[in-house]
């Protein structure tokens, strides 16, 4: 039963193409995609709803910010366990260590390797099993 | 009126009488002596020669005082009239009853003439004519010497006169010097009368001056209305205010000069934290500190320009950049301070609009970007679908471009943070070897691909420096892969780290095409490109030594290049190394 074992995965891009080069590489890692979203309201109830065991989002949406969803998700006991990688076109140390301090899990910078990604996605898929 | 004055003075002074006027008198007292001889019976004429050649010669010797008048040049002469004044006389006596004549008494004229002239000779020679008068008698032989009475008569009325000449000689002299005083005091009178008339008219001059510097300045004082301009004594006190300050602050000059202090325009807590910062020695005597912090620097001398917070009379507050100059005395003394302030508010809106626009730039250029290499990727990573050969060569291509893209939207993005002052750096202890070496390895397969010798000369591996071991591999980065760019086929390239004094040296040097010299002080002027870059089409958008040089002045380093066309370049970069622990 490898699909109960899988990773579920909730992917938020405002850019459609980006979002699907998560979701291909989320696939090649072998996770499930519970949700893929567009903005930050979105990704936030697809949390909530599916209670995922990770959150892949974007920085920059509109509305809310992937930074604020990432912040309401550690405000939020029940979602403890909802791990959070957020993904940002600015590489600058200053954003990584707002979305380190906000309580993602790691931070992803635009442009990235879909190839690296994936292997990243292995070791939660690794951690899970 | 003091023309006709002088010329009266001149004709009747005691000094220089004309000798027409010295003569007058004789010859008045003559003209009464022929009357009195014509019309009185008891005077007679003895001789009538005599009295003849007397009544000539006077006539000669007024002919010729009235000559000598007309001609003050001969002047000097003019004492030949009284001595033949006296042979007149003395002929005149003569002719008119010898000793018993009644005219001996005209002889005192010509005796006053000569001995009022100038020296002491001159009584001499009234006393010789006075005895040559009285002896006149006995000369022209119409008396003779019989009784004593006689030889009294030839010396002492001769002695009673030369008393008087000598008198009158004294006198005339003292009266000459009391005329010399007086004049020498009117002149000096006039003189200072004339320098009181220059003095006015320069006084005069120098009030047009000042009322011209007055209305200049008073015109570019009211033509300042952008920038605020406050002047204050030493305590801050304010005493001058220009309607840039009203405009600024809201509130007019009225209301503030002599009556509130600058440091009440000033947000109080910006003022504090500027004195803990300049951290005023403890003991030291500052009255008021954040008063001290606005002027330290210009207190010293120095020229401040710094943004501060005015707060207007309504409470709002504005961002200025201030300069704060001193104000000083004629002894250099400092008398105050005078604070030029330009609102900044529009400036500041301008660099926050232009970071957002840049920031936004930036991710909307990097978004397309991530989606096209990471396609690209997918692509080439599809094992179910190898691509050819020219395939994978074509995709290379793109990939290689989508990269350059990349890297250029973060040297325009690194440049506008450079310009805005917002210059990241995260600073720790680094290794300069480490930097240096991986810059030269990573190097390595594009020198090898282009056909260029890369060597490392590593002479102190011990350096080490407080900076952004990221920024400084950059600066490596860049200046090898210059370097690279610009060296044809079979060229060297040589990258060496040393120490220089409290500094350390690297340098890159190349047996490139070189830049021109007229060139080398552009070279890291932002999107400038050397002609031999262009000539060459060496690729590049002009921002990689700009960069570098950013890099290094934060790290307040120094860069340098020398070049030498169609030989190579050398560029080299000091920095500061870091201080480290004394060994105990």
């Amino acid at each position: 039963m490898e699909d109960a074992m899988s990773v579920r995965v909730v992917i938020a891009d405002d850019d459609a193409d980006i979002r699907q080069l998560v979701m291909i590489s989320a696939a090649k890692a072998g996770l499930e995609v519970v949700a893929e979203v567009g903005d930050g309201d979105a990704a936030w109830e697809a949390i909530v709803q599916h209670v995922p065991d990770l959150a892949i989002l974007d920085v920059t949406m509109p509305g809310v910010s992937g930074l604020d969803v990432c912040r309401r998700v550690r405000a939020d006991s029940t979602l403890a366990s909802v791990q959070v990688i957020l993904v940002s076109a600015a590489a600058a140390e200053s954003s990584i260590e707002a979305g380190l301090a906000a309580g993602a899990t790691d931070y992803l910078s635009k442009p990235f390797s879909p190839r690296e990604l994936a292997a990243r996605l292995m070791t939660y898929q690794a951690a899970t099993r | 009126m003091k023309k006709l004055y002088a010329r009266l003075a001149a004709f009747i002074s005691v000094d220089h009488p004309s000798p027409g006027l010295k003569q007058l008198p004789l010859a008045v007292a003559f003209a009464i002596s022929i009357v009195l001889v014509l019309a009185v019976p008891g005077i007679q004429v003895t001789s009538v020669p005599l009295s003849s050649v007397g009544i000539a010669l006077l006539v000669v010797a007024t002919v010729l005082a009235a000559i000598f008048t007309m001609l003050p040049k001969l002047d000097k002469w003019a004492i030949i009239i009284p001595l033949i004044d006296f042979v007149a006389i003395g002929a005149f006596r003569a002719g008119t009853g010898g000793i018993l004549s009644l005219f001996a008494a005209l002889l005192i004229l010509p005796v006053v003439w000569i001995s009022a002239e100038k020296g002491r000779g001159y009584i001499l020679i009234a006393a010789a004519g006075t005895c040559a008068v009285l002896m006149s008698p006995y000369i022209f032989g119409v008396a003779k010497f019989e009784s004593g009475s006689d030889y009294v008569r030839a010396f002492f009325s001769p002695l009673v006169y030369l008393f008087a000449a000598a008198i009158i000689n004294e006198l005339a002299r003292q009266s000459r010097s009391q005329l010399r005083s007086i004049r020498e005091f009117a002149d000096e009178k006039e003189r200072m009368l004339q320098r009181t008339f220059e003095y006015a008219s320069q006084l005069e001059e120098s009030e047009a001056k000042y009322r011209d510097a007055e209305r200049m300045f008073r015109g570019l004082w009211e033509a300042v209305t952008e920038q605020s301009v406050i002047g204050t004594d030493v305590t801050g006190l304010i005493d001058a205010w220009n309607p840039g300050a009203t405009k600024l602050l809201g509130i007019d000059w009225s209301k503030t000069q002599g009556q509130r202090f600058v440091f009440d325009f000033h947000l109080k807590q910006e003022l504090d934290d500027r004195a803990k910062e300049l951290n005023y020695p403890p003991g030291a005597t500052v009255l008021n500190p954040g008063f001290s912090a606005l002027v330290e620097a210009a207190r010293l001398g120095e020229a401040e320009s710094r943004e501060w917070t005015y707060v207007r009379e309504d409470g709002t507050p504005v961002p200025v950049s201030l300069s704060v100059t001193k104000r000083v005395d004629d002894a250099g003394e400092t008398v105050g301070y005078l604070f030029v302030a330009a609102d900044v508010t529009q400036a500041r809106e301008v660099s926050r609009l232009k970071d957002e626009f840049v920031g936004l730039i930036s991710h909307e250029l990097r978004t397309p970007l991530s989606s096209i290499l990471g396609y690209l990727e997918l692509m080439r990573d599809d094992d179910e679908h190898p691509l050819s050969d020219e395939q994978e060569q074509y995709l290379g291509v793109a990939e290689r471009n989508a990269h350059r893209l990349l890297r250029l939207v973060g040297d325009l993005l690194f440049t506008a943070q450079v310009e805005s002052g917002k210059f990241p750096l995260d600073l720790k202890d680094v290794e300069l070897e480490q930097i240096v070496t991986a810059a030269v390895e990573s190097a390595r397969p594009a020198a090898d691909a282009a056909g260029i010798a890369i060597t490392e000369e590593v002479d102190d591996s011990s350096l080490v420096t407080h900076g952004d071991p990221v920024r400084l591999g950059q600066v490596c980065d860049n200046l090898i892969s210059n370097a690279i760019k610009f060296t044809p086929k079979g060229g060297t390239v040589t990258v060496s780290l040393s120490r220089s004094e409290t500094s350390a040296l690297i340098t890159v040097r190349d047996t490139g095409m070189g830049i021109a010299e007229s060139e080398l002080d552009q070279l890291f002027s932002r999107f400038f490109r050397a002609t031999t870059a262009t000539r060459n089409a060496v690729p590049g958008v002009g921002l990689g030594l700009t960069i570098t040089k950013a890099i290094v002045t934060a790290h307040h380093g120094e860069m340098a290049v020398t070049s030498d066309e169609g030989v190579g370049t050398e560029f080299s970069v000091t920095i500061p190394l870091a201080v480290q622990p004394a060994t105990v």
